[in-house]
């Protein structure tokens, strides 16, 4: 069982977007591969080609130098190919045997299901989490009653049902314990001992020196690096890892002032914050201090944002002004003068379908009286559009006819109607184009200017680097390091956000 | 964790809410007609309930597999027009055979149809089996414009009468609806349309034939209406275009109660055959307890409503007590 892969050159748009311009990676049997960068620098959409997800625009896949073309996860799996998705391709309902065998269930005669076999296979393949995993853990468990790590097992178990020859795992550790990912590891040892391949695609630096052979950097869509793990330091890997020239020139408002934010009171104060993701977060934000919160994707900046916001429920204290308060709904945290900018736009940010005069005004219609005085909110919508340089043919128009840059101008001039004092935003920049990202950090300097504290969460490194006075970095659901002033570089980010220890906490 | 452990078992024993809605249903109908389990009284009883548990049993299928079918009703109308007209109050035993058949074939023929804009052409289930069911109802007006014909006498009364071993036709339907359940959930098919209606992408992603099982689902439903048409016709013997309407959301419900979730790949068949047999009994209840005919449909609904919300009621103090 001894083969290769090698993709060669790969092109992959999404629209306009380009996530992959020229991706290169090559893979042999009993080899593991560690596939390296920073957020959307390419990793998943490149292990989506490989896995027949998604269908390349340009380049190649070579197995054992013959041309493939792996069109659907089925040919992949045909292939001898199989993925751990990051988002888990169980089913809920089914039980933990179903879903690891769909598809390839053991039949008696009239096509009958053989149960003892499938579970006798199930439990040959949970043994091989043994002593991990629940004891009471029954092949017709439901997944829905399993927990998050117990699910990222199954999906594990599912991919290697298939006896496939190369593995590509896409994030499996982030949610297992350390017992997990030790058995993983022994199990990988052992997979490649047996000549299987593996990809293996984690942000954890100290995983990757411990597991992988060779590494494969991607920047930007492009392959940026290669080589064998011994050659390489961490240090090494992360400059490997970051952009040299920078599109955006920053601004930076408040650099200077740092001894003047001391001066003035604090607005925000959070002791303790605990969600589901968060595991006791505390800070503080001073009026009209632009505070970035950095880190990977997923690693509770979502929750941070709405738990302050009132969105979901929490534990720990949250206080505005020296005002201990406790949001149970998104209308008290608007009524203390809070707005939030949602990470899904379309899904929470806009009514779609409906106008933009509609959206712009939608917090603030009760200020128009009954009957509502149609001509002053009207002006008042043009005034904010034109505040932000709105693009549109009509405040008339359906919000879905906007770009996506001038759709997100319209979720933060809603909030502009109300005058709020601390803005919250989840990633606003994300799918925006480069002169209204200017735009925006323009309207965010402003607003510092004004006095309004702001909370910015970015997946965009260069943004927090370049336009914060200070950058929380939230790994694994705390604060792994604040870094302000002289710390504030790109290099210290990325690492803290890997969870590299020295993540200059200054 | 009671939440869990709530959930855990209404996944594994997806009939248990419904069998004690029946039971409970069962004892207040008991007290209120002593003379219930009598052979004449159940068999009278049982070939009411019959047509709409076979619609059921169609419908859950449907929403099994993650869609909905509201043009069942309309089926059942084509059919018993079908036979009221082509067979009619003096037509032979063959002749009721061979229509038997065609209504069949018709009943699959209107899965099919629904089954092909919705598994094919992807258009959403809801609104597809609405149209189509206007669609169904003005074919069976066509066929029969104001209500009558009908079947022989004698087939309607071997149907209501039949109580084999003293036991009443419909307990042997419905037995042969379970045995048939039981091995259609444990094959390949049963644990595809599991998946299907439980999250498509995944299945999808998984290789499993989402099309055809979605396709599939409507077919099944259309020949278990179509039968369900048959069955009502010879209950009433005649026939009327009008008939089938008003069954639709009562099959819905039944399923609905019967356990068996409206997001799809929750529940099974045997939930939805109770919970139709329970909304028979609540509509004896009514009439036995003699409430006043205004009150009547508003008693059965709230009756109902709260059959519905009680799963999630129980689900509310389970979250509350963790």
């Amino acid at each position: 069982m001894s083969a290769a892969l090698s993709a060669q050159h790969v092109v992959k748009r999404y629209g306009g977007v380009v996530a992959l311009s020229d991706a290169n990676l090559d893979i042999h049997s009993g080899e593991i591969l560690a596939l390296i960068g920073a957020n959307g620098s390419g990793k998943s959409t490149i292990s989506k080609v490989i896995n027949g997800v998604v269908d390349l625009d340009g380049g190649q896949l070579l197995l054992d130098g013959k041309l493939v073309r792996i069109t659907s996860p089925q040919v992949a799996k045909h292939l001898g190919i199989s993925t751990v998705f990051q988002e888990l391709s169980l089913i809920p309902q089914m039980s933990i045997a179903d879903n690891i065998w769909l598809t390839r269930e053991p039949l008696k005669s009239f096509k009958v299901i053989n149960r003892k076999l499938l579970n006798q296979k199930t439990e040959e393949l949970l043994s091989l989490f043994d002593g991990t995993l629940r004891t009471k853990f029954k092949p017709d468990l439901p997944v829905s009653a399993l927990s998050p790590d117990e699910k990222q097992i199954i999906e594990i178990l599912k991919a290697i049902s298939i006896d496939p020859w190369l593995i590509i795992l896409d994030e499996a550790t982030a949610s297992l314990d350390n017992r997990q990912v030790e058995r993983l590891f022994e199990l990988v040892r052992q997979w490649k001992a047996k000549g299987k391949a593996v990809i293996f695609i984690s942000h954890r630096m100290e995983e990757i020196f411990r597991i992988a052979d060779r590494f494969s950097v991607l920047r930007n869509g492009k392959t940026v690096g290669e080589g064998d793990i011994k050659d390489i330091t961490e240090k090494e890997l992360i400059q490997l890892m970051i952009e040299r020239e920078n599109v955006v020139q920053f601004t930076k408002v408040s650099a200077e002032s740092e001894s003047q934010s001391r001066t003035k009171s604090v607005y925000l104060e959070v002791e303790n914050l605990q969600t589901e993701t968060l595991h006791g977060v505390s800070f503080r934000v001073h009026e009209g201090e632009l505070v970035g919160v950095g880190g990977l994707r997923g690693q509770g900046q979502r929750d941070l944002l709405l738990s302050i916001f009132g969105d979901i429920p929490f534990h720990g204290n949250i206080k505005i002004k020296g005002q201990s308060i406790h949001f149970h709904h998104p209308k008290d945290a608007i009524k203390h003068g809070i707005a939030l900018v949602p990470g899904e736009r379309a899904r929470e940010g806009l009514l779609y379908i409906r106008t933009v005069l509609e959206n712009l005004l939608l917090p603030s219609w009760n200020k128009y009286g009954f009957p509502l005085k149609i001509r002053k909110a009207k002006e008042d919508a043009a005034r904010v559009g034109d505040r932000l340089n709105l693009v549109m043919a009509s405040l008339m128009d359906p919000v879905s006819s906007l770009s996506g840059g001038n759709a997100q101008k319209v979720v933060i001039g809603k909030w502009l109607l109300r005058n709020p004092q601390c803005y919250l935003l989840d990633d606003p920049t994300k799918g925006v184009d480069v002169n209204t990202k200017a735009e925006f950090y323009a309207l965010l300097t402003n607003l510092s200017k004004e006095g309004k504290t702001i909370l910015f969460y970015s997946s965009d490194d260069d943004e927090l680097v370049g336009l914060c006075d200070r950058v929380l970095v939230l790994h694994d659901g705390i604060i792994r390091a604040e870094l302000k002033g002289r710390t504030l570089t790109k290099e210290n980010l990325i690492a803290a956000s890997l969870g590299v220890s020295n993540g200059g906490e200054a | 964790m009671r939440k869990t452990s709530w959930e855990t078992l209404t996944t594994k024993y997806p009939a248990l809410f419904s069998t004690t809605l029946l039971i409970v249903a069962l004892l207040i109908n008991l007290y209120l007609q002593p003379n219930m389990f009598a052979r004449e009284t159940l068999n009278s009883n049982m070939r009411v309930f019959l047509p709409l548990v076979l619609l059921a049993v169609g419908q859950a299928f449907v929403i099994l597999g993650g869609g909905i079918d509201i043009s069942v009703g309309g089926i059942v109308s084509i059919v018993n027009t079908i036979l009221a007209v082509y067979v009619g109050l003096n037509g032979s035993i063959e002749k009721m055979w061979i229509y038997m058949i065609v209504s069949l074939f018709v009943g699959a023929l209107c899965g099919a149809i629904n089954g092909f804009f919705i598994a094919i052409l992807r258009l959403q289930p809801i609104i597809t089996t609405y149209a189509t069911s206007f669609l169904y109802v003005g074919l069976a007006l066509f066929i029969l414009p104001n209500p009558g014909g009908g079947i022989p006498q004698s087939i309607a009364e071997f149907y209501r009468t039949t109580t084999p071993l003293g036991i009443p036709l419909a307990f042997y339907i419905i037995a042969i609806l379970l045995v048939i359940w039981r091995y259609i959930r444990s094959t390949q098919f049963g644990s595809y349309l599991y998946a299907v209606g439980g999250k498509a992408e995944a299945a999808y992603e998984t290789a499993v034939p989402v099309t055809w099982i979605h396709f599939s689902t409507y077919v099944i439903s259309g020949l278990m209406s179509a039968m369900a048409g048959i069955a009502i016709t010879m209950l009433s013997g005649s026939g009327n275009a009008e008939i089938g309407s008003p069954m639709t959301l009562s099959a819905i419900t039944a399923v609905v109660i019967g356990g068996t979730a409206l997001s799809g790949g929750v529940g099974g068949v045997t939930g939805p055959i109770m919970g139709a047999l329970t909304l028979g009994i609540i509509q004896n209840i009514i009439s036995f307890s003699h409430i006043n005919t205004w009150w009547e449909t508003f008693v059965k609904a709230t009756i109902i409503v709260i059959a519905l919300a009680a799963p999630g009621l129980i689900n509310l103090f389970g979250r509350r007590k963790s």
